[in-house]
């Protein structure tokens, strides 16, 4: 991984020493963040499975909609410096729960008898905000917190129909394993000895 | 319409020359003259009007209109005239003309075409039967489409008023399709013209979501007035409407969520400003039916049922996705098995089964409402989507206060369609009680409880029916039903009695109403103790006297047995036993037990019983003198006395008794005792043995071999311990048969072989066998087995050689040399008494010349005829000489054979009668000078002398050269009668007499005292061996014992080499 640029890089900065519970803090998140991705797959795995054919049929991939309120990760935020990265990561993490619930609940409908793909759905609500509010804490300590007022998360996208509800289930159970993804990346940037 | 006017135009049309006929007779000749008329009008048509024509749209004006003359031009005037009762005519300036509706009937219409050259005028006759009824063209008011349910809807105006009379009418509808305008339906609507202006409605759904396409309606009718009687014909079309439409940006797919039933066919479109690539179902991809446009559409046929999530149809177009999904399923089935009931008389609960899965869950699974009849009231069934395997739906119905019949009515509906089901209740007999709780037992004294429970619920205007089950340790458990009165409060209280003191039970308690319905789940168990009470009778005991008769053992019963033991010396005591609660026991009747009535008495013989399964039957005959009762006690016979297992206490008037123990096991020997109870104390009435169960012993019977001798062996066994023998032994099995220890042959004892020798011994007391009949010095082996009626036991074997046969070894020595001795002793008695006559016959004192073989005449001559022959001396060859001599030291010549080479006689010539008178020639001896020095030796002639006693004839191995050598006087060789040599050898002294018979001249034997010899005699074979035998001294083949005077005597009587051992080595076996 290529070094990125970033105030608070601890590798690109030898003078700054994280103070031990800031490290705790870091590696926990980052713990989480690396748990989560798993669940993550996890989740659009059994998604996937619940929706039938074509759903997970290989070479069925519905176009990546775009949600509103929330935005896939670019890889042209690649450059920015990783306080920005990491506020962007908490953004999306904190306007994926919504959405989240909102899947949950027309799953609900569609599969009321597929109860594990319900809890997990409400399991990754209750995980990305966990993780957004841990990476707000860990930007707080390192004094890169959001300026202002959180804005309001967006109202959960919804779908006229029912298939244009599963295609948009997928796109926001993928939305939240690239950021979950993507958290654990940006946060292993903080890792004392992880990847520079 | 030409055509068809013309084809009408005959039947109506008449030319105003011709003459109408009304004879029906004359039709046919009027026919042709109409066809002539024609001809004729049609050539004059150009000259005045024709071609008249009247419809009508309305039933109540005739549109009449015809044809002007080719001459008039345009504005000639017209007169139309209609002559019916009274004529009115019409100048018109045109030709056509609306008159109302003409009467039933034949109308004469006149039409003069005023011109200006003249007038022209044609006559038409009108009925109603010519006018045709062409509606109107009807107008679509209004076309909706409901894309939802891909839906048309048409609306029009009939137009009613216009007809004065009731008409049907019918309507056909035609719907197109697509910008083509391909026709998919055209359908038909009957409505009926009340004389008004009606609006119709008429939906039709279309297999295409009209989105798909654009869908064109047109309609037209066609009015069916009965009593008109012209021709009626349809309407023309009306203008088509049409419904789109607007397709958005996005393609889209449609229907969208549709719910369909399974197995029904569906169409799906597409709208799409973009090529669509593909589309498929599921995982199944379908064929694309092409519409306007880049709209595509599939068909589906047969649809099965979907997913959970519905199933995906998906339109592949370039770098887009779209689709929808279809939820197949069913309509709700009937609700099955409603049910109302109450737990409380508070809430009804009605469940059911809703029957087949409909496949549809969610917003689209079936709904159900309970609506009650009486009351109007109504709950809907809420659904928790929680339980995958939910067989039963249930919903709760507040109860209607002072209302106990209840008639409800179940509603099932989804999107597929609906059901119901219902059901009439009176509700007080439909109580299920809850689960009584907080029950509780407490006592009310030794023998009585009190229970007491909470069963909620508005009990109080009904009675409960409640069931309690006590059970106690060890015993089965019983039911008491109790009927109680509800209560408001819901606490409920009864008394159970007829309880045991002192005893563990365990309550619990259900209940119902009274109205049975069902009852409710049991409450949880209670156990308690009863309080103790005073005893109300004693334990059951026994006694018995240990082996030494100074103690005495008491038995009794509780949940265990007990043992005291109490020295003679104590006529009672008292033990507690406070330490074990469940067992208080105060014994204090010794005195009335009598040592003396256990004693068993001498004529009491034990008898034998087998028993059937676990148990075993004792029957007795009834004694009147037995006044309490009978006590069958019973121990192992094994153990040690004093044993005890148990006893059994029957009455006295009992005969028999099936004594049955968890401790008895098969093959286990008990013993039985009937006691029999008089007034002075027990008397011992029967001793048994018994098993439950025989079976086979487990060991074999010890035995060994007592004696053995040649030809039996005495074998001896001991008896199988009781233990063991695990039954009556019945008998024994013997099995023996020759062979080795190796090569015994003997392993299938049952299977009956021949070779094996068996014998059952049934007296069980017998404890030996001596086997006879058995070969000597002969190995056999020997197998016993004990067996009892549960079978065979085990065996044991033994080899066993038997002896050799000594007794018939000495026996057989004996008895020949007895006979030797006994035919010794005969034949010397014999020649003792017949001494005189021997001494006549083979020792004469003056020997017969006739007798002399030696003067026998040759061979030839002897042959020749029986006359008498004169002596002849003639000198001859000198003949051997044998001489058969005693031991006697004097030379005795017993037989003197003159052997003539020249002339030998045959055997039977010594047969010759004495009185013949043969001719013999004489030839004086002649000592062969075979011994150079016959003084050297006196045994020794010059002659060869054989020795032959009785025995050696019956000695073909004896060696004529040993008794030559051991008899050295025996070797004298021929003695000249005249000269006798005279040997004084001690041993001859005895034949004194003899020697002295014997001295001087021996006669020849007498040839008629001669006996012939056999030519088979054991000396014949040796006829040709070097040393010939004697025989007859008148038949040189003739072969004669002489037996010397002390032939008993001869050492050779026992036959040097000869064995008894061999003379029965061909004994057989056996």
């Amino acid at each position: 991984m290529s070094r990125r640029e970033g105030s608070l890089d601890p590798q690109a900065d030898s003078s700054v020493s994280l103070l031990p519970h800031l490290e705790a803090k870091i590696r926990q998140t980052h713990s989480l963040a690396h748990l989560l991705t798993k669940y993550a797959e996890q989740l659009l795995q059994e998604y996937v499975q619940h929706q039938g054919d074509p759903f997970g049929l290989p070479g069925f991939s519905p176009p990546r909609l775009p949600v509103a309120g929330l935005s896939a990760p670019a890889p042209s935020q690649a450059g920015l410096p990783l306080p920005e990265r990491l506020r962007l990561d908490a953004a999306a993490l904190a306007a994926l729960p919504p959405m989240l619930d909102a899947v949950r609940r027309r799953q609900a409908e569609l599969n009321p008898h597929a109860p594990r793909l319900l809890r997990h759905l409400e399991d990754a609500a209750r995980q990305a905000r966990a993780l957004g509010a841990a990476v707000e804490t860990v930007l707080a300590a390192l004094g890169a917190a959001a300026r202002g007022p959180r804005p309001e998360p967006p109202a959960a996208a919804t779908a006229a129909g029912v298939f244009p509800a599963k295609v948009l289930g997928l796109r926001v159970c993928g939305l939240y394993r690239d950021w979950v993804s993507r958290t654990e990346g940006d946060l292993s940037q903080l890792v004392p000895g992880g990847p520079a | 319409m030409d055509i068809y006017l013309c084809s009408k135009r005959p039947s109506w049309l008449v030319d105003n020359r011709r003459m109408r006929t009304t004879s029906d007779f004359q039709w046919l000749l009027s026919a042709f003259v109409l066809l002539y008329l024609m001809n004729h009008v049609n050539s004059q048509r150009k000259e005045t009007p024709y071609d008249l024509k009247c419809t009508t749209n309305n039933l109540q004006t005739w549109d009449c209109s015809w044809k002007a003359p080719s001459e008039a031009g345009h504005g000639t005037l017209s007169e139309f005239c209609i002559d019916n009762r009274s004529r009115s005519c019409y100048q018109l300036a045109r030709t056509n003309i609306e008159i109302p509706a003409l009467s039933r009937g034949d109308h004469e219409i006149t039409i003069r075409s005023l011109q200006d050259a003249g007038s022209s005028t044609s006559k038409f006759i009108l009925n109603e039967k010519n006018i045709s009824l062409i509606p109107d063209t009807p107008e679509i008011l209004n076309l909706s489409a409901d894309f939802s349910t891909s839906t048309l809807h048409v609306k029009w105006n009939d137009k009613g008023s216009v007809y004065p009379r009731h008409s049907n009418v019918i309507w056909e509808i035609k719907i197109l399709r697509k910008k083509s305008m391909e026709l998919v339906k055209l359908v038909t609507h009957n409505t009926t013209l009340n004389g008004k202006d009606a609006v119709h409605h008429w939906s039709w759904v279309s297999d295409l979501p009209l989105e798909c396409a654009t869908h064109y309606v047109g309609i037209r009718c066609y009015v069916d007035n009965l009593l008109f009687s012209g021709h009626k014909e349809w309407s023309d079309w009306s203008p088509v409407k049409n419904v789109s439409w607007t397709p958005a940006s996005q393609p889209k797919v449609f229907p969208q969520d549709k719910v369909i039933l399974v197995g029904s066919d569906i169409t799906f479109c597409c709208v799409s400003q973009e090529k669509v690539l593909s589309a498929q179902i599921g995982s199944t991809y379908c064929p694309l039916i092409h519409l306007d446009g880049e709209n595509v559409a599939i068909k589906i046929r047969n649809i099965s049922v979907s997913d959970s999530s519905g199933t995906n149809v998906v339109f592949m177009i370039e770098d887009n996705v779209c689709g929808t999904v279809v939820f197949a399923g069913y309509p709700p089935d009937t609700p099955q098995k409603l049910n109302c009931e109450t737990h409380d008389l508070k809430e009804i609960i009605c469940s059911w089964n809703p029957g087949r899965p409909t496949g549809l869950v969610g917003p689209r699974n079936t709904s159900y409402t309970l609506f009650e009849g009486f009351s109007g009231k109504y709950v809907r069934f809420k659904r928790v989507e929680v339980s995958t395997n939910e067989s039963y739906h249930q919903l709760l119905f507040q109860m209607v206060p002072n209302q106990e019949i209840y008639n409800f009515t179940l509603y099932a509906r989804n999107p597929l369609g609906r059901s119901q089901s219902t059901i009439l209740v009176n509700i007080t007999e439909k109580v299920y009680p809850h689960t009584p709780t907080s029950f509780k037992v407490k006592d009310i004294n030794s023998t009585a409880v009190i229970l007491s429970w909470h069963l909620p619920g508005s009990f109080a205007k009904i009675n409960l029916l409640c069931q309690i089950e006590i059970k106690k340790i060890n015993s089965v458990q019983e039911l008491r039903n109790v009927t109680i009165k509800g209560v408001e409060n819901s606490s409920y209280r009864i008394a159970v009695g007829k309880l045991n003191p002192y005893t563990v039970y365990t309550f619990r308690i259900r209940c119902s109403t009274e109205t049975f319905w069902k009852w409710s789940k049991w409450s949880n168990k209670k156990q308690h103790l009863t309080t103790e009470a005073i005893p109300s009778k004693g334990p059951d005991t026994w006694r018995e006297w240990s082996s030494d008769g100074k103690n005495l053992i008491i038995y009794w019963k509780s949940s265990a047995f007990r043992q005291l033991t109490k020295p003679q010396n104590k006529s009672s005591f008292r033990e507690d036993f406070s330490r074990q609660p469940q067992l208080r026991l105060i014994l204090w009747l010794f005195n009335h037990i009598e040592p003396k009535s256990c004693y068993v008495q001498n004529d009491l013989q034990t008898e034998q019983a087998v028993g059937m399964g676990k148990g075993i039957l004792l029957t007795w005959h009834h004694d009147p003198n037995m006044t309490c009762d009978y006590v069958i006690k019973w121990c192992n016979s094994s153990r040690s006395e004093p044993c005890l297992m148990d006893w059994r206490k029957v009455p006295s008037n009992s005969t028999e008794a099936l004594i049955q123990s968890d401790q008895f096991r098969p093959g286990v020997r008990y013993n039985f005792f009937l006691y029999g109870c008089r007034n002075q104390g027990y008397q011992l009435l029967r001793s048994i043995i018994g098993y439950i169960e025989e079976l086979a012993p487990i060991v074999a019977p010890n035995f060994t071999v007592e004696d053995t001798s040649a030809d039996s062996i005495l074998v001896k066994w001991e008896d199988i311990p009781v233990e063991e023998l695990r039954g009556f032994l019945r008998g024994y099995l013997f099995y023996f048969e020759k062979g080795e220890r190796d090569t015994s042959k003997m392993r299938d004892l049952e299977s009956g072989r021949s070779d094996i020798k068996v014998k059952n011994i049934t007296d069980i007391s017998q404890k030996t066998l001596r086997i006879a009949d058995l070969q000597g010095k002969t190995s056999y082996h020997l197998v016993l087995r004990a067996y009892t009626d549960g079978g065979m036991g085990p065996e044991k074997s033994m080899f066993v050689v038997t002896k050799e046969n000594s007794v018939g070894l000495i026996i057989a020595i004996l008895i020949p040399v007895a006979v030797a001795v006994i035919v010794g002793v005969v034949t010397s008695i014999l020649c003792y008494r017949k001494r005189e006559w021997i001494k006549e016959t083979f020792y004469p004192d003056i020997p017969n010349p006739e007798n002399c073989k030696a003067l026998q005449f040759q061979k030839s001559v002897c042959e020749g005829s029986g006359a008498l022959k004169t002596l002849e001396m003639n000198p001859c060859t000198p003949n051997n000489v044998e001489v058969l001599e005693t031991r006697s030291t004097f030379p005795k010549i017993e037989d003197t054979e003159i052997i003539s080479p020249v002339a030998e006689c045959p055997e039977d010539s010594s047969d010759a009668e004495p009185e013949n008178h043969v001719v013999v020639s004489y030839c004086p001896p002649i000592i062969e000078e075979e011994i150079p020095n016959p003084a050297g030796d006196e045994a020794g002639g010059t002659s060869q002398v054989i020795y032959i006693d009785v025995q050696s004839m019956y000695q073909p191995q004896a060696k004529p050269e040993e008794e030559h050598e051991k008899d050295p006087g025996g070797g004298a060789g021929y003695k000249p009668q005249m000269h006798l040599p005279i040997n004084a050898t001690v041993e001859d002294i005895a034949a004194e007499d003899d020697l002295d018979k014997t001295a001087g001249y021996r006669p020849q034997a007498n040839v008629n005292t001669w006996n012939l010899v056999s030519p088979d005699s054991p000396r014949s074979t040796d006829s040709n061996s070097e040393i010939v035998s004697f025989g007859s001294p008148c038949s040189i083949n003739s072969r004669q014992f002489l037996i010397p005077p002390k032939d008993e005597d001869s050492p050779q009587s026992n036959g040097g080499g000869w064995s008894f051992t061999n003379f029965f080595q061909n004994k057989p076996n056996d």
